[in-house]
């Protein structure tokens, strides 16, 4: 079964060696998840977020890290299904930044009878790069992890097709 | 592979209690030594200073000529197969044959060669994808070698590998550590308190008591040339039989009987006339039908064998007999020996010419 040729081995390890890129990158994307919505919620002035979105924003970062986290799980072992959801999980992060962040960032709130910006443009960026950031990086982790399942797939069926052959 | 040489080894632990006497062996390149001794007998102590995980607390350790007595236990280039198998539970089989070629940060697609070579060496191929506990004893077994034997190092060590397995798989898995000697001509040092494996895998054994080295030599040597009362009661199974003696007149005579001497023992025997020695006789030794008589207490039949038990004068004897007996407690069986050893009674060591 061993043979010389390069590529040939680099696609036989992975029957043998876990998804470990795909799984990494899907848990740095939790962790930069989680520095984004601790600099969210440590910007609010006065009662600004004490609105019903707050909560929907809660309940997304908790669904986000779960489903991420059970993705980064199931990319481990080349499960080209949980490539999907990270995907979509990646894209909604983007998608994100036009909701709180950027509400925030727009909203200008009364205190004292002083007008106040509810968030200064430099956390707004330091939001979306975080956000950019994870986004990006599960979608990364799904794309590799879809490139290699579909590799091994192939390469397990020239393996079988190879062990038929030799014994018929 | 290379050879090893254990230079005046002691091993004195803080407590001042010496395990290790006086050490001394030359493996030459590619042998497979076996250090077989009771439990406590200071083998694998031994083992331990040559792995580097006890420390040596005089002589030298030389590895293909290079002192290596004071080096950590991973630049010493030797591999350990333990006999409680050491392996990592949440990794496959494949990344615990792999995992010591990782941390040497080798080249990915090499570990990956070595790994299927040696998997498909030892039968392991279907297996790579599982875990430790989802494989057998003997089994997990063969990935402990696998793992040493991916390293290619310079000496493997074996510290009672089979210990855990039962009888059968022990069989089984010691044809294949032979057959792996032989495959890969290995330098080997390999520990176990049981003489079936010495005597089946050594080129040569090393007979160990108290801290001492007995005897050095090969299986036939130790059987049927053993160098004093200890090796001689600790090779061969059943033991051999012994008997307090007196040289008299040309002949042995011991409680309840007595036995000529050939002329060679009679010369070998000339300056303990009139002494008291001890006669061995190994039970296969003794043949049906002679003038020592035997009062049976038990029969064991073992299928091709018979172990008949019994007493002579005030001493026990037991026979391997190469046929099916039906003997009762109480009977009685006259016997003779064809083959004896001699002992004295002070030193214990062989008496030979």
């Amino acid at each position: 079964m061993t043979t010389n040729n390069d590529a040939f081995i680099k696609r036989d390890r992975l029957r043998f060696t876990k998804n470990k890129l795909s799984s990494n990158l899907t848990l740095l994307a939790i962790l930069i998840n989680a520095f984004y919505f601790v600099s969210v919620y440590k910007c609010d002035v006065g009662t600004y977020y004490y609105k019903w979105f707050i909560g929907i924003s809660v309940l997304y970062n908790l669904v986000f890290m779960l489903v991420a986290f059970l993705s980064s799980e199931g990319v481990k072992s080349y499960n080209i299904k949980y490539s999907f959801p990270l995907i979509a999980i990646g894209i909604l992060q983007v998608v994100r930044i036009f909701i709180l962040p950027l509400q925030a960032k727009n909203a200008v709130i009364t205190l004292d009878g002083v007008e106040q910006a509810v968030m200064e443009d430099g956390k707004f960026f330091y939001q979306s790069i975080l956000l950019v950031a994870s986004g990006v990086l599960c979608v990364i982790a799904g794309v590799v992890n879809i490139i290699k399942a579909q590799t091994l797939a192939s390469h397990q069926a020239q393996i079988d097709k190879e062990t038929k052959g030799s014994k018929s | 592979m290379s050879d090893l040489q254990l230079q005046h080894l002691d091993k004195i632990y803080d407590n001042k209690v010496q395990a290790v006497f006086d050490f001394n062996l030359n493996v030459r390149h590619g042998e497979l030594i076996v250090l077989v001794g009771p439990s406590g007998c200071g083998k694998s102590t031994t083992l331990r200073m040559v792995a580097g995980l006890e420390d040596i607390s005089a002589g030298n350790l030389i590895i293909d000529g290079k002192d290596v007595t004071k080096m950590p236990p991973k630049d010493r280039d030797i591999a350990m197969v333990f006999q409680n198998y050491a392996l990592y539970g949440h990794m496959t089989i494949y990344e615990n044959m792999a995992f010591s070629l990782m941390l040497r940060k080798e080249n990915k697609n090499e570990i990956h060669q070595k790994v299927l070579s040696a998997a498909e060496m030892l039968g392991l191929s279907d297996q790579l994808n599982k875990k430790p506990g989802q494989l057998s004893g003997g089994q997990r077994q063969r990935v402990a070698m696998g793992r040493a034997v991916v390293r290619t190092p310079k000496v493997f060590l074996f510290d009672e590998p089979l210990s855990n397995l039962d009888a059968k798989l022990r069989g089984a898995t010691r044809r294949e550590i032979l057959l792996l000697h032989k495959r890969l001509n290995a330098t080997m040092l390999y520990v176990t308190h049981d003489q079936t494996e010495a005597l089946t895998l050594a080129d040569r054994i090393v007979c160990m008591s108290m801290g001492h080295v007995q005897q050095v030599g090969t299986p036939l040597e130790l059987y049927d040339t053993p160098a004093n009362l200890f090796v001689a009661g600790f090779i061969g199974l059943p033991p051999m039989n012994f008997f307090d003696a007196e040289v008299k007149n040309g002949e042995v005579v011991c409680n309840g009987f007595s036995v000529p001497l050939s002329a060679e023992d009679k010369a070998a025997l000339e300056r303990y006339e009139g002494r008291e020695i001890t006669l061995g006789v190994r039970p296969e030794d003794i043949v049906e039908g002679g003038k020592i008589s035997v009062d049976v207490f038990s029969n064991e039949n073992l299928g091709q064998t018979t172990l008949v038990n019994g007493t002579v004068g005030k001493h026990r004897i037991t026979c391997k007999f190469r046929e099916w007996c039906t003997y009762k407690p109480g009977d009685k069986v006259n016997v003779s020996f064809n083959r004896m050893h001699f002992f004295d009674k002070k030193t214990t060591d062989a008496i030979r010419l």
